[in-house]
Order: C-alpha cells, then sequence, then structure tokens
C-alpha cells in the first residue's frame, strides 16, 4: 500500500494542496501551528473516513471557505496497493448544503458514489500522536473508539457489525424508555414481545463485535508485549485484558468478578479461550438481557454490550492507569501501536501507512531507535517534526524532506 | 427595512412547515408565487383544499381513497383470503405495478421505529388483527344481508405477506406482526429479497446477494 499523491483543497489551514510522494520515508518540518498535523489528519480522513480531532465534521473545512459560494472541503489522494495494477483514486468531498446548512458527506472510489463503509479499509493507516498515552490513562470511551477504528480498516463484517449494533441500540433505548414511562413490568408478555426483536439484533450484532474486540485484543497483546519488553530495557512485563460488560461465558462467574477487580493474576490463563465466537457468545448475551430486563427498563438505557467494554493495561500485573508512571504508560502506548501496526499487517497481508506526528520529541533515546528499527522496512511512513535534529543525518539522508509554513508544502532544498 | 406583508410570511411559515423545506427554500417558493401567473396559484390552492376534502382512508385497508371502502377492498375479483401488509400507500401503488398481486392490502401508515418513540400501538397493527379476526368469524345473517363493506370483512383471511422495507425497522415491524399472527393460524410469508435486475452480481454489496442466496430458489 503506498500513497503516491495527495490533494487537498480547502482542508482546514490548506487552500490548494497537491503533493507527489516517492520512497517510503518522508519528513516535514515545520514550527507549530503551521498545518503538520492537519495533513496527517487529511490522509488519516481518508483512511477511516472519521475526522481525528474534530467533533463535527465542519470544523475541518477551511473557515477561508465560508465565503465561497459553497463552502467544501476535499480530500483526494491516489493509493498503490499491491492487488490491483491500477492506483486507487479515493475522495472525499465536505459541501454545505444551502447557506447555514449542514455539511454533507460525498465518497467516491474511482470516481464513483461510495458509501463510508467501501471507503474504510481500502487505504489503511496507524496513527501515532503524541496524546496516544490517553489510550492507557484516558477514558473507557477512547479505548473503545482506538479498537474500533483499527478493527474497522481490518474488517468490513466488523465495521458492518458495529454500525448495525449502533442502529439496533438507538431503537432498543428508545423502547426501553418508552416503557420506562408507561412503567412498564418486565415479566409482561407485550413487553417481552416489544423487546424481543430487539435483544435478538442487538445480542446478534453486538456479539460478533465483541468476540472480535476479544480475539483483537489477544493478537495486539502477543505483539505489545514483545515490544514492551525491548522498550523496557527487558524489565516491564506488558499485559492487555479486554474487559467486558457482562461474563461472555469463557470463564467462571467468580473469575469474572476477579477480573473486572483486577485480582486475576493475568499472567495465568483463565482458560484457553482463544476460540471465542460470537455464535458462542451470544447467548450469554441473552441471558444478561433477559435477567437485567427490569434494570434496564428502568435505567431507560441498554447497559450491556460493546458499548461497554474497556481495555487494561498491566505491566507486571499492575494496572497502569492508576499505577503507572508517564513514562510506563506512554511506552505502553507506543507497544499497543507498534503492535497495531504488526496485527493490520497480518491480517490483510498488507503493511499500513504510518503517519507519525511530531512523536519524537516525547520520546528518550531507547524509546526513539526502537521506533526507527520499527520503521525499518515499512512500505510508507510520514512523520513530521518541529525539529530537524529530532532525526539522525542518516535518517535524513533515507527521507523525503518537505518544509511546512503556513498551509505551504515544500520540498527543502538541498 | 419594510416588513413583509402579511399573506406572503404567512405561505412562507406554511411551506416552512412541510418536512423538508427550510426557511430560504420557503421563501423562494412563495416568490415564485407571487410572481407567477394566478393559474398556478389558484390550482395548487385547490389541489391543496381537495387534498383534504375530497380524499379519506378506507375504513377496511387504510389506504387513502376517494371512497370508503376503496377500489380495491371493493374489487369483488380480488383475493380475499390474501392480505400484504405494507408500511405507506406509495408501497400499493408500487406493488399494484407490478400485477402480480390479487389480494388485499392493509396499511400501516409507518414502521416501528422505537428510536423515533413509534411503537406498534401508533401503527394499523391492532386494526389488522381485528380485521382478520372478523374474516374469520362466520358471518352474521344480519351481516350477509348488509352492504359492501359487511361483505369485505367476511371472507377467511388464509395469508399474510409482510411487504414491510428490508431495513431494521420494517423487519422488526414483520416481526413483530408474525409473532401475533403465528398463533392465529394464519400462514406468513416475507417478501424474497434479492438482487435489483439489471443490476451487475459483481457490484452487489455481501448483504444483499448474501440474502439471495439464501432465498435461491428451484429452477
Ligand atoms: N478549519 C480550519 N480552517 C483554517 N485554518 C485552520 C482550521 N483548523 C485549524 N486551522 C489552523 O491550522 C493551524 C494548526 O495546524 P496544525 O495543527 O497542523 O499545526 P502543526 O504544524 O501541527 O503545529 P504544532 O507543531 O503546534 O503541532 C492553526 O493555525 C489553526 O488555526
Ligand atoms: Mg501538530
Ligand atoms: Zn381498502
Amino acid at each position: 500500500m503506498y500513497l503516491s499523491h495527495l490533494s487537498l483543497t480547502h482542508f482546514r489551514n490548506y487552500q490548494k494542496l497537491e503533493i507527489d510522494f516517492s520512497g517510503p520515508l518522508t519528513l516535514f518540518q515545520g514550527e507549530n501551528a503551521q498545518g503538520k498535523t492537519n495533513l496527517l489528519e487529511a490522509i488519516y480522513y481518508l483512511a477511516t473516513s472519521k475526522p481525528v480531532h474534530a467533533q463535527t465534521e465542519r470544523e475541518i473545512v477551511d473557515w477561508l471557505a465560508e465565503d465561497e459560494p459553497i463552502p467544501f472541503a476535499r480530500v483526494a489522494a491516489t493509493v498503490l496497493t499491491d492487488a490491483s495494477r491500477r492506483p486507487l483514486e479515493l475522495e472525499i468531498v465536505l459541501s454545505q448544503r444551502g447557506e447555514g446548512g449542514a455539511f454533507q458527506k460525498q465518497i467516491k472510489i474511482n470516481g464513483s458514489n461510495k458509501r463510508s463503509l467501501d471507503l474504510v479499509g481500502q487505504m489503511r493507516a496507524v496513527l501515532f500522536l503524541p496524546e496516544d498515552i490517553k489510550l492507557v490513562d484516558g477514558s473507557p470511551g477512547e479505548r473503545r473508539r482506538y479498537l474500533d477504528i483499527a478493527l474497522c480498516q481490518i474488517s468490513r463484517e466488523y465495521t458492518r457489525s458495529l454500525s448495525q449494533f449502533q442502529k439496533v441500540m438507538t431503537h432498543r433505548n428508545g423502547l426501553l424508555k418508552t416503557l420506562r414511562e408507561q412503567n412498564a413490568r418486565p415479566n409482561d408478555a407485550n413487553v417481552a414481545g416489544q423487546l424481543a426483536f430487539w435483544d435478538e439484533q442487538l445480542t446478534a450484532h453486538g456479539s460478533a463485535v465483541m468476540a472480535r474486540r476479544h480475539q483483537f485484543v489477544q493478537q495486539l497483546e502477543q505483539c505489545a508485549h514483545q515490544r514492551h519488553l525491548e522498550l523496557s530495557d527487558e524489565r516491564e512485563q506488558l499485559a492487555l485484558q479486554y474487559l467486558p460488560s457482562f461474563n461472555l461465558g469463557n470463564m467462571s462467574d467468580a473469575d469474572y468478578a476477579r477480573l473486572k477487580e483486577n485480582r486475576l493474576d493475568r499472567i495465568e490463563p483463565v482458560q484457553d479461550n482463544n476460540g471465542l465466537t460470537a455464535e458462542q457468545l451470544q447467548p450469554h448475551f441473552m441471558a444478561k438481557l433477559a435477567s437485567r430486563r427490569g434494570r434496564e427498563i428502568a435505567a431507560g438505557n441498554t447497559l450491556y454490550g460493546p458499548h461497554r467494554d474497556d481495555l487494561r493495561f498491566l505491566a507486571n500485573g499492575r494496572d497502569l492507569r492508576t499505577y503507572g508512571s508517564r513514562g510506563q504508560q506512554r511506552t505502553a502506548a507506543l507497544s499497543l501501536k507498534l503492535a497495531e501496526v504488526q496485527a493490520m499487517t497480518v491480517a490483510t497481508g498488507a503493511a499500513p501507512l504510518l503517519l507519525l506526528d511530531d512523536v519524537m520529541s516525547e520520546l528518550d533515546a531507547v524509546r526513539r531507535s526502537t521506533l526507527l528499527t520499527a520503521l525499518e522496512g515499512v512500505p510508507q511512513a510520514l512523520l513530521t517534526t518541529t525539529d530537524w535534529d529530532d532525526f539522525t543525518p542518516e535518517f535524513r539522508a533515507r527521507a523525503q524532506l518537505f518544509t511546512v509554513a503556513k498551509g505551504a508544502i515544500l520540498p527543502l532544498s538541498a | 427595512m419594510q416588513p413583509l406583508a402579511e399573506p406572503v410570511t404567512k405561505l412562507i411559515d406554511a411551506f416552512g412547515q412541510l418536512p423538508g423545506i427550510g426557511p430560504k427554500t420557503a421563501s423562494r417558493l412563495a416568490y415564485f408565487l407571487l410572481r407567477s401567473d394566478a393559474a398556478i396559484a389558484l390550482n395548487l390552492a385547490t389541489a391543496l383544499q381537495e387534498l383534504k376534502e375530497k380524499t379519506l382512508f378506507c375504513s377496511v385497508c387504510h389506504n387513502i381513497a376517494d371512497q370508503d371502502p376503496c377500489a380495491i377492498c371493493a374489487n369483488a375479483q380480488r383475493d380475499r383470503s390474501l392480505i400484504c401488509v405494507v408500511e405507506e400507500p406509495l408501497d400499493v401503488q408500487a406493488i399494484e405495478r407490478t400485477r402480480e398481486f390479487h389480494g388485499l392490502y392493509h396499511v400501516l401508515h409507518g414502521a416501528i421505529s422505537p428510536a423515533d418513540g413509534i411503537g406498534p400501538d401508533d401503527l394499523k397493527v391492532a386494526e389488522l388483527l381485528r380485521r382478520i379476526q372478523q374474516g374469520a368469524q362466520p358471518a352474521s345473517p344480519e351481516q350477509a344481508a348488509a352492504s359492501l363493506l359487511a361483505q369485505v370483512h367476511t371472507s377467511e383471511v388464509r395469508e399474510i405477506v409482510l411487504a414491510t422495507n428490508p431495513n431494521i425497522e420494517g423487519e422488526a415491524t414483520a416481526m413483530y406482526i408474525s409473532r401475533l399472527l403465528k398463533p392465529m393460524g394464519i400462514r406468513v410469508t416475507r417478501l424474497a429479497r434479492g438482487l435489483p435486475v439489471g443490476g451487475d452480481l459483481e457490484y452487489a454489496d455481501e448483504v444483499t446477494l448474501g440474502r439471495a442466496l439464501a432465498g435461491r430458489s428451484e429452477m
């Protein structure tokens, strides 16, 4: 997978940008607030069809474009793949419908209109940010979002299950609220009748999501464990624990309770559960819903499912979120990202595009060199920095070099 | 700035209440009518008035009609043992255009959509059940002797075709109704979902293709 050309129009502070890439390494240098992050964000947007930071997509449209007759932003890329001789043309256009109206997203692949579902996974990318540490010390929602973005790029099946799950849950929550307003009794036949379809759908799609996450976390752990050892000078054993909102049936209830309270020694696997499938899991999900119907009606909300999942990071058995130092947390986040690159490569047969935004400045010498070693042999990595000296002259000699200033990008003249 | 004449603002407000029409489009439409030939505005006015005065809902199938029961329900040639359940009146039109269906219809006026607060009670589901139960009972002499309306009610229903949309709301509605009907011993069927004609197999999405495979038929 290789991004050979990028074209931006009215994307954040880029009014117009056309840029060609060659070689595996590209390094962008620029002062603060010049557009380095915006550039990588644009590429990641095309990979995931979701804005990285922006809460709403209209934020990414250049402010200056508001004066255009029709305000819009466009990101387009040419991607070379192993699978096909013909380059892939990917494009997202966000444009405003009517004055003050909502922004509408139009996606094209090789010139024809497609859905987000079709775009995600075409050009796979892993983004490294200074704030990745939030994956360890931030809220569970950030970790779920992280897993989702990675898995959606890997598996269309997952993207579909996740979007179906969300759709079903919105309906189910609506129904639970209605039932709460009606003071409905959980054991009433009519209540069961109305919930039956939604329970079935929720558990079918939700189980698919959870089974995939469970498997993915195990995959990530294997590789992250290795990377973390290297980064910590062989001192720290990193473990990742997938924490679902109910016992998926792959352990005893007592063990599940210990797992939730972090009293379970992770180093000893509870049981061989590599093969946990959605089909095995669904009956446990159904049973949970059936036994908690009254509670869910009282809450007017779905209380169990992938939307309540979490992920725990342990170093030598200790929860890094509560006990980790900043350095340990940063190392774990970096190990996780490197593991993601490998998992994605294994799952799809092609290495993703690596986007590294100003990550060197946060790292000490050991971690810098581990990271740079990881870049060896990847088909393409795009990196940004404020300071050329974050990179060795040898590295710079191998990379394509650009400077970024005020939304314009120029090749560095020798 | 001079305030707009009241009839104009009134019309703009009226247009603004229609779905999909924002303030800008509303004023564009109003100014268009203001400037254009009087006949256009008068035609529209009459059409709007007649819409409410001259149409009604059929008391049997709940389709839009100009008489009660509607032309389809009143047609003695149609198979009364077969009822096709659809979400909207437009769906009746679509199925009628196929000329393949000779039974009767039942229009639900929507689909179950809990996220929008729409449950079975907001649809014509109870009416469907009543219709089937009435049909199953032997007609009393009074009923038999009575009007066309009574005749419409009296034949036994043997099959219900659920033709709600193949989206999550339509599926929820179909599932809910079939759960209610199954114990009554009536055959309940669902429209087969397949590939669009004229489409390439290569470009069909996995869900459509998967469903078409699952619902394949003998040749
Ligand atoms: N929608 C937008 N329209 C125009 N300009 C924008 C928009 N969104 C952000 N900007 C501008 O882009 C600039 C920030 O760019 P970016 O975040 O890419 O900087 P950077 O080069 O990564 O800087 P740093 O080194 O500080 O991370 C800011 O000056 C900001 O005002
Ligand atoms: Mg930045
Ligand atoms: Zn009728």
